[in-house]
């Protein structure tokens, strides 16, 4: 008998030239050989050459004594099977007849199963765990599934050999050492030689008894682990110079683990502290009150963040890597001097209609789900919460979370993901937020904690009653009834604060401004309107009002009219046209009122807008003629910060020229000029021609020299007198909001209690 | 694979067989009794004209159908396992087109010469049309792996021999169009018990052939690596495949002209319904749907617009483009859920 089950001798191997020549091999009945070495060394083509896939080119493959060469085909498969990477898609074949074809060189003419031939093929369902799914299609299973299949088919030709070609890439670990640990006790039970080809080194290290390295287009080693595994032959072998090689484990290849240097930040503290700030309803001002303590906490020299695992909002941001967060969570991180993470908002929801959203999930569109559908969908998305949380837990010590809505939505509280059900899953105490101003305070908090389960109710530490106007020492009597009836000590009141941070959602107070004051602008209050946080700015002003208009009359003699960003472009030039602004506008427009096109709105403003791939439902629609561009919808959505300048303006605001521009770009379609006209941002962003402007930069107003320039050219072309000079960047200006809502936030809350409530003493 | 299942899809099959020969032999331009009917199988006395209708003029048209109907629908089977493409079949591959310009081309040639070529040689030649035309999808088969590709090329060939055929036709002396124009569109009319002999002889031996194939075609649904693997001589296969299919193909055109689409749909109905691809079912699957289904379209092309006949062609367009436009979304659906 002979001491191995497959042998080569001098064998050469190749597609159309000679590969490899030379290769003599043996494999040991119960051992395992693995191929390794880099990517078109030849190990697929040797693992072919040996099933016969390929023309052997020469030398000789034995199976156990006899040269395959004087093999029939019959027997030669009696002896050895295979799996392989190949995708099989085989129609309405079930995994048991799959596992079953393995008898075919045992049976008769017709390839009927005796019924020993079913026992062969039950014992090699069990032995791969493969009944379950027997049954169903081989085209419905997972991967992980249908390579368990695989090698029960090749269980089933009952060879002495087995061949597998990276039986393990495109699985996942489970899968992955699903299949391996039954392909070890294979070959031991049943003392089958085993070929394998496998690209995880770390694994090949601890399953292989013969390890070969193929590359440079020969055999480079062939032997045991620990005489194939040497640091600088795999280096060699792989071409790898400066990573670090520990990190394919030790043992028994080196000794120890070489210290990779971690990021400090990452190495202070495994888990974060963090606290979550709930409300009894949405606009109770949980978002500013986040911020707030974010600043707080960042004054205080602690490293914070905000989290919110699920944001409704219009108004997204755009972080450095291109990715969309709530404005809300991008605002807060700035107030603790981060730069925004796609990890503290890792769902955002963008209405897109009245029942359906567009669904952002780490920073990308995922899908357009209606309410229903993605009630149904969002289970699923745990995962990506909890690990959006703790990456985010690895990069500081505190955490604020704030929640969403109320916590006591008794309808929908099953899967809840974004109050209660998340506070579960990371364990944190909450803080419940009622607002006074609204009125109905008490039933508010009261209400909500007499609604909430026992231990969703032990989560709550502290009551903060938010938007106090007048004296706080009136609401004495109010906090002893708050406390005794609802067993929960009050934090806080908070005054009303007359704060000008960005805006979360439609649900802003900005919408009812009607108020014209010296320089007046009207913002079309397009239905779908988005990212309007752009106008913000002008708040700075004392003498400038920003109105937002839904009717032709309502536009009355503005300074300037600005159509803003939407949703759907197409969707809601239509309304306008409809709504017959778009005759308005024009008639304001040709005398000489300057019309500001942002994102969508500068869209609008072209000749044409065609939508050829169905992204907003497909069409062309015909803009507002007033400047000579036309735009492409497209499938690919653009996401990118911008620094830039203005090119040229021309018209009134020509004092902007050479300024400089940041803000960043959101939006589904291209713009270009189909004649002569200005460019007015910085790389094609935007054009202008006369006093019409338009340009893709959102935040395109919040530098001083701009918002100022703006404002002047209006009072000056009205001749009134405008004070800019204190104005400063939308930035600052931001920030000294940020101080003054920490400031307030310290003086009425016990923050010494809040620390409490978040871990640290 | 249930085998419940497959007893109650054959059962429905063979009733439905039953239902449309009944139906064949009873309708058509002279509606004839189901009494007559049965009297003439009897032997018992009826009047001369029903019987001869009946046993010269109908049956060995059913009979026809029948056999030429499952050999187009195995052809079909055989050629989408060959190519591992559900949208291939005999005629857009081009195969019947093929088959049909050589038999135009040696009608003509020898019929204006005086000779008379006969059922065998009409097969001869219909199988040296199909082979070239096979031979040159293989070519493009080997160059470009595409389905669509291959489709598209199986499509302009067929009808580059159309073209050709037409073309002759046109050239051709006034005596041999008419013949020549009918049989060209697809058409089960003027079969006698010669041809039937013919027919009944090649399609018998090819069912054989290939009912015997199904070991090694069962192997080969999980691709050429594992069926060489579990011992299967790619190549003899592969041969057999192809004579098997452009045989089959060849005899249903030299008898019956180009019938479309019956090879292309039938295989996916059986699979649908038999919900397995085991050939040992569908082999015989494919042969008793297509018999069905071709006998159903000949009753409605003699049928409808009576005493004219409509191509046969005309009616499987009608009634199976549908079902493989179907196929095709179906298919397309399934790979992009994937």
């Amino acid at each position: 008998m002979a001491d191995y089950r497959l042998k080569t001798e001098g064998l050469t191997i190749g597609y159309d030239s000679d590969l490899i020549r030379d290769i003599s091999l043996k494999v040991q009945p119960g051992k395992i050989m693995t191929l390794i070495g880099p990517n078109g060394s030849g190990k697929t083509t040797l693992l072919k050459t040996v099933t016969r896939q390929l023309k052997i080119r020469g030398g000789v493959i034995y199976l156990s004594e006899t040269s395959m060469d004087d093999m029939s085909d019959t027997e030669i498969s009696k002896q050895m099977s295979m799996v392989m990477t190949s995708n099989l898609t085989p129609e309405y074949m079930t995994c048991r007849e799959v596992i079953e074809t393995g008898r075919y060189p045992y049976t008769g003419m017709l390839g009927i199963l005796s019924d020993e031939d079913k026992k062969i093929a039950d014992r090699a369902v069990e032995m791969t765990d493969t009944s379950d799914i027997c049954d169903r299609q081989f085209n419905s299973i997972s991967d992980g599934q249908r390579q368990r299949v695989m090698l029960a088919r090749a269980i089933c030709q009952e060879p002495k050999v087995l061949v597998l070609d990276e039986p393990t890439s495109y699985l996942d670990i489970r899968y992955k050492l699903d299949i391996l640990s039954r392909i070890k006790k294979l070959a031991a039970d049943e003392n089958i030689a085993v070929v394998m080809s496998i690209h995880e080194l770390e694994i090949a290290m601890r399953l292989s008894d013969v390890v070969v390295a193929i590359g440079d287009g020969k055999i480079l080693r062939c032997g045991s682990v620990d005489e194939v595994f040497k640091e600088d032959f795999i280096r060699d072998l792989y071409g790898i110079k400066d990573a670090d090689i520990s990190l394919l484990g030790v043992k028994p290849w080196i000794d120890k683990e070489t210290v990779i240097s971690k990021k400090p930040d990452a190495s202070v503290k495994r888990k974060a502290h963090s606290i979550m700030i709930q409300g009894t309803m949405s606009g109770v001002g949980k978002s500013l009150i986040v911020a707030g303590l974010c600043r707080v906490f960042t004054d205080m020299g602690y490293k914070a963040a905000p989290f919110k695992s699920q944001n409704m909002a219009l108004n997204s941001y755009i972080t450095k890597d291109g990715l969309e967060i709530g404005r809300a969570q991008a605002m807060q991180a700035i107030c603790c001097g981060m730069e925004p993470d796609v990890c503290m908002n890792p769902i955002l929801l963008k209405p897109t209609g009245d029942k359906t959203s567009q669904v952002i999930v780490n920073g990308r569109v995922k899908a357009n789900m209606s309410a229903k559908e993605y009630f149904a969908h969002k289970k699923d998305l745990i995962p990506d919460i909890v690990a959006a949380y703790e990456k985010l837990s690895k990069m500081v010590d505190i955490i604020v979370i704030e929640g969403a809505g109320s916590p006591a939505e008794m309808n929908l509280k099953s899967d809840d993901i974004v109050n209660m059900g998340l506070a579960d899953i990371i364990d944190t105490n909450v803080l419940l937020v009622g607002d006074i101003d609204r009125g109905g305070v008490f039933a508010q908090l009261l209400g909500t904690l007499d609604l909430l389960e026992p231990h969703e109710r032990e989560r709550i530490k502290g009551l903060i009653v938010n938007k106090f106007r007048g004296d706080p020492a009136l609401f004495e009597d109010g906090i002893r009834i708050l406390e005794t009836k609802g067993k929960v000590k009050v934090n806080g009141i908070v005054p009303y604060m007359d704060i000008h941070v960005e805006d979360e959602d439609s649900l802003t107070d900005r919408f009812y401004v009607n108020q014209r004051k010296a320089i007046d602008i009207a913002v079309i209050r397009l239905p779908h309107i988005s990212n309007f946080t752009d106008f913000d700015v002008f708040d700075q002003f004392e003498d400038v009002s920003v109105r937002y208009v839904e009717e032709s009359e309502d536009l009355c003699k503005p300074d300037m009219i600005v159509l803003p960003g939407t949703k759907t472009t197409i969707g809601d030039l239509k309304w306008i046209k409809e709504k017959k602004l778009d005759q308005a506008i024009r008639k304001h427009a040709s005398m000489g009122v300057p019309v500001f096109g942002i994102c969508g709105g500068y869209q609008m403003l072209g000749r044409n807008i065609d939508d050829p791939d169905n992204t907003e439902g497909g069409g062309s629609e015909e803009g507002l003629l007033l400047l000579p561009v036309d735009t492409v919808m497209g499938k690919e959505k653009r996401r990118t910060q911008f620094n830039g300048k203005v090119i040229n303006a021309t018209g009134v605001f020509n004092g902007i020229c050479e300024c400089e521009v940041t803000g960043y770009e959101i939006h589904m379609g291209i713009t270009k000029p189909f004649d002569e006209v200005s460019e007015f941002t910085s790389d094609s962003t935007g054009h202008c021609s006369g006093n019409v402007y338009g340009s893709y930069i959102h935040g395109i107003f919040d530098k001083k020299e701009i918002v100022s320039g703006i404002v002047k050219a209006l009072a000056d072309k009205s001749e009134r007198r405008v004070e800019t000079e204190s104005v400063i960047d939308q930035s600052d200006y931001r920030e000294r909001q940020y101080e003054i809502l920490a400031d307030t936030l310290k003086k009425s809350l016990d923050m010494d209690s809040i620390l409490k409530m978040v871990g640290i003493e | 694979m249930k085998r419940s299942r497959c007893i109650s899809v054959f059962t429905i099959i063979s009733v439905l067989l039953m239902i449309m020969v009944a139906l064949n032999v009873m309708m058509g331009s002279v509606s004839v009794s189901f009494d007559d009917v049965i009297n003439v199988f009897a032997g018992r006395s009826v009047d001369e004209m029903v019987r001869t209708i009946i046993l010269n003029i109908r049956l060995p048209r059913i009979v026809a159908a029948l056999l030429l109907g499952g050999s187009l629908a195995l052809s079909g089977y055989l050629l989408q396992t060959f190519f591992a493409n559900p949208i291939v079949g005999p005629f857009v591959l081009g195969i019947s087109s093929g088959a049909k310009l050589t038999v135009a081309i040696t009608l003509i040639i020898l019929l204006s010469k005086g000779f008379n070529i006969g059922s065998v040689g009409m097969v001869v030649s219909a199988f040296f049309g199909a082979m070239l035309a096979m031979g040159f999808v293989l070519i493009i088969s080997v160059k470009v792996k595409n389905m669509s590709i291959l489709v598209v090329c199986g499509i302009m060939t067929g009808y580059i021999c159309s073209a050709i055929t037409d073309l002759l036709v046109t050239f051709a002396d006034d005596s041999n169009i008419v013949n020549l124009h009918n049989w060209s569109l697809g058409s089960l009319s003027g079969m006698n018990w010669n041809d039937i002999r013919i027919i009944t002889v090649i399609t018998i031996i090819c069912f054989v052939l290939t009912f015997l194939l199904s070991k090694p075609i069962s192997a080969y649904r999980l691709g050429e690596a594992y069926a060489r693997n579990m011992g299967v001589n790619i190549t003899a296969l592969r041969v057999m495949l192809i004579l098997m299919s452009s045989l089959m193909a060849a005899c249903v055109t030299a008898f019956a002209g180009p019938i479309s689409f019956v090879g292309i749909a039938v295989p996916h109905l059986m699979k649908s319904m038999l919900k397995t691809s085991s050939p040992i079912v569908m082999i015989p699957a494919s042969f008793l749907g297509g018999a069905v289904l071709t006998l159903f379209c000949d009753g409605i092309a003699r049928t409808v617009f009576a005493p004219t006949e409509v191509s046969i062609s005309s009616v499987t367009a009608v009634l199976l483009v549908p079902v493989v436009i179907v196929i095709m979304i179906k298919r397309r659906e399934e790979a992009g859920s994937r």
